[in-house]
């Protein structure tokens, strides 16, 4: 995703802006590893400190340990899901090949819809036109109306 | 203190007086005495009497069945032995033994004399590191569980976020298919709010609305709400739409019910209140409301913009129109001498409701909602127009609306289509605006056409009603400033069998002869044109000569003449008809302009005469019979007094004309033989 944005950017006629992408894919690719690498090495802390200790005071003191690592990945976790929800909003915003390939797109279907509902106007006008024609000649030469003058 | 054998009491068996420092002087520095009462009192505190209240409970139910002190004594005595006896004792030994250790060491560490040479652990026994490393495990284990249930939790929060994540940002990509969404990266964040909104504004207006006011609502502010559902806050007055009124009608009148829907409140969602259970098609709904609201707006803006084009237009003299009235989101145009119209921007929401008194208000506070002295001021005007109050001549305000806002909006895609230099259809369907008299004229030309084609078409059905064998047809043109309708004059049925008793139908084919005959009334916009077929002019009546029967008159007129004119062209008609039904059958017949002559013997001739009245209530066209010897021309109708030479024969349908015109066809024949 944030290859796309960049890409996108890049294609922007300043080298500045393909700088900044690219600086900015950087600094996203690095808190990724940042908060993989930190949920890993908490995680094998984590399952190093699990095993029983002899001295049983050393056990208190990991149990302690555990809690702040299990805390550390929690966090780095959430970094990450803050980063995925930031990517998110970066391809909805700065999308903008398929936005615009979107907005073509709408545009077609009004345009059939337009041309549809024209069509269907006209179907309409037509038939009342046409229903009106047959309910006055229908009144005209109905008996009531013939009736009427006798 | 051991009192009866069957009562134990927990007691303290090594009553130590513990130190409890040493100073370095080697002074023993003892806690402070308890006192014996004290002791006392803690020493009964300890004693368990419950199990003796009951036991004494149970002695006295059976000293009472049975009275027998030794069978008591000998019951007491084989009651079985409390079963954690055998566990408090070891645990007092075990305190006992405990006690003496600790006083040894803390003499030990008091004293200076003695030394610790050496002290080993003792080694433990199996079962002992066996059952330290069972705590250690399971203290462990309880130390993993509870990081487990640490991360369950995480997990199922972290869930949560994403789904709502997920939710809001799945509505926002399907609103974004169709809405421009803004980020605002710098705005000051509300809580709950992302900083996203809805741009609404269509630039393709902007040009023409540069000089009028900025649109507030364009700017729909995107609310996250906690449970990812996304809503958004509708803005002040984002629900109105024009409404056009003829001044003096009755508000009432309109049927607004069709041309408003439901209006919808995204910000008060039930579906927000409850945060669980939230399936996808809550989700889709939400989504679907949002886009209503959106579009209700859009709508609305859209609405407002054709209004200030309105006012913008009204600043541009018009042939014809005046305005008459002008506030905030009003606007009162007088069309001609008559008419008057007033659009105004009302609220249609429910959000708005509270804004107007009475929407639908009477005729006090028509101008809905605006409500000031001068409205009351313009209705009081109108009232004084009571012919105005009668609605058959107004054509329908809805549909007036609905043209306004179609004819600007056409003409506001035909600019852009300029702009974009883009000349697939410059020329908008329907009609072009007449670039004479700008968009708002066209309109106000159409609303007058409007009213003067109803005019006409009334004179045509009361004229319709007076002639029973003429038939009203109407052609819808499609064209807002141009009606057209046709008046068919149609031979009836039974005078086609009887003739076609008489001759073959070939005779009638050769001779050309017609069974319908129309009248075409156009009207363009004041403008009324008559055309028909099937008569002489006047011009050829004056000529004489009735050659050219098939051509097709046209004449220009206006409301006055109009009935004047239709009924003379159908008598023509008539006329026409008559003429041939008698050459057919043999006569000698001529035609002037509403008279046919029958020529008779010795130069005579018998005249057949329509008469035409439009205001006659029993039928506009009479005719008359007039005999004529040669020295006068019958054609004097004014007086309506019968004499020698002309009889009034009323008002006769085509069968009794055609039968008349057989009767004498007849009666020449006859005069013809004698």
């Amino acid at each position: 995703m944030s290859k796309a944005g960049a890409s996108g950017a890049g294609s922007g006629p300043t080298a500045a802006a393909t700088q900044a992408a690219h600086q900015k894919q950087k600094a996203l690719l690095q808190r990724v590893d940042t908060d993989v690498a930190n949920i890993v090495d908490n995680f094998s802390l984590l399952i190093n400190v699990a095993r029983v200790n002899d001295p049983p005071i050393r056990n208190s003191q990991e149990a302690f340990q555990m809690e702040m690592r299990a805390a550390r990945m929690v966090q780095a976790a959430d970094s990450l899901l803050k980063l995925v929800s930031e990517l998110e909003q970066t391809a909805i915003f700065s999308g903008f090949a398929s936005l615009n390939e979107n907005v073509d797109r709408r545009i077609e279907v009004f345009n059939q819809l337009e041309g549809s509902t024209e069509r269907l106007l006209e179907k309409i006008g037509e038939e009342a036109a046409a229903s009106l024609k047959e309910l006055e000649t229908h009144y005209y030469s109905s008996v009531l109306r013939t009736c009427q003058r006798d | 203190m051991m009192e009866e054998g069957s009562v134990r009491i927990d007691l303290d068996k090594l009553p130590i007086k513990r130190l409890d420092a040493i100073d370095e002087l080697g002074n023993e520095q003892f806690p402070p005495e308890i006192g014996h009462e004290e002791k006392r009192l803690s020493m009964i505190r300890r004693i368990d009497f419950s199990f003796v209240v009951g036991k004494d409970e149970k002695q006295a139910k059976s000293s009472k069945e049975t009275a027998a002190a030794a069978a008591a004594a000998a019951a007491a005595a084989q009651q079985p032995a409390w079963p954690w006896q055998g566990l408090v004792e070891n645990l007092q030994l075990a305190h006992q033994e405990l006690s003496i250790i600790i006083d040894l060491i803390n003499t030990v560490e008091a004293n200076d004399a003695v030394a610790v040479a050496g002290m080993q652990r003792p080694k433990p026994l199996p079962n002992e590191v066996l059952s330290d490393l069972s705590v250690s495990a399971a203290t462990k284990l309880q130390r993993l569980r509870h990081l487990g249930r640490y991360f369950k939790q995480s997990s199922k929060a972290m869930e949560q976020q994403v789904s709502r994540d997920a939710r809001f940002y799945g509505s926002l990509i399907r609103l974004q298919q169709n809405w421009k969404v803004k980020r605002q990266r710098m705005a000051a964040i509300g809580p709950g709010s992302e900083g996203f909104s809805f741009d609404l504004l269509d630039n393709s207006f902007l040009d023409l609305t540069a000089l009028s006011r900025p649109s507030s609502i364009s700017t729909v502010r995107v609310d996250h709400h906690y449970s990812g559902i996304l809503s958004i806050q509708r803005p002040q007055k984002s629900c109105r739409s024009i409404s056009l009124r003829f001044i003096g009608a009755d508000p009432r009148c309109k049927q607004k019910s069709f041309s408003r829907k439901k209006v919808y409140s995204s910000a008060e969602h039930p579906r927000t209140a409850k945060t669980e259970a939230l399936t996808d098609e809550d989700v889709n709904e939400c989504v679907k409301d949002t886009h209503s609201v959106l579009c209700e707006i859009h709508q609305s803006i859209f609405e407002e913009q054709v209004f200030d084009m309105v006012n913008h237009e009204t600043y541009n003299p018009l042939p014809g129109v005046s305005v008459t009235g002008m506030r905030e989101d009003f606007l009162q145009l007088a069309i001609g001498q008559e008419t008057s119209v007033c659009l105004c921007l009302v609220p249609s929401g429910k959000e708005d409701v509270s804004q107007m008194v009475d929407p639908l208000g009477d005729s006090q506070n028509g101008e809905s909602g605006l409500l000031n002295s001068d409205s009351m001021e313009l209705s009081i005007v109108g009232d004084d127009k009571p012919d105005f109050l009668k609605l058959s001549g107004m054509p329908n305000p809805v549909s007036l609306e609905i043209y306004l806002l179609f004819i600007f909006l056409e003409n506001v895609l035909a600019r852009a289509k300029e702009r974009r230099s883009c000349p697939v259809r410059a020329q908008v369907s329907g009609q072009p605006a007449d670039d004479s008299c700008g968009v708002l004229g066209h309109f106000c030309m159409t609303v007058a056409h409007r009213i003067f084609s109803n005019k006409v078409l009334s004179e045509l059905e009361s004229l319709v009603n007076g002639v029973p064998y003429i038939q009203l047809l109407s052609h819808p043109t499609w064209h807002s400033r141009t009606s057209s309708w046709s008046l068919s004059l149609k031979v009836p049925q039974s005078v086609h069998a009887a003739r076609r008793s008489k001759i073959s139908d070939d005779h009638y084919l050769k001779h050309g002869m017609r069974s319908q005959f129309h009248t075409k009334v156009v009207v363009k916009d004041d403008q009324i044109n008559v055309s028909g077929e099937g008569a002489p002019s006047i011009i050829c009546s004056f000529r004489g000569s009735s050659s050219d029967v098939f051509s097709m008159n046209c004449y220009g007129c206006d409301l006055e003449d109009l009935p004047m004119i239709l009924l003379q062209q159908v008598a023509s008609q008539v006329i026409r008809w008559l003429h041939e039904e008698a050459l057919v059958v043999g006569m000698k017949a001529s035609r002037d302009f509403l008279c046919l002559y029958f020529d008779l013997d010795h130069g005579d001739t018998l005249g057949l005469v329509a008469h035409v009245d439009p205001d006659d209530i029993n039928g506009c066209i009479s005719w008359w019979v007039v005999m004529d010897d040669g020295s006068a021309e019958g054609k004097k109708l004014t007086d309506y007094g019968e004499s020698e030479g002309r009889r009034f024969l009323g008002h006769l349908s085509l069968e009794a004309l055609y039968a008349t015109v057989m009767d004498l066809a007849s009666l020449c024949s006859i005069g013809g033989i004698h």
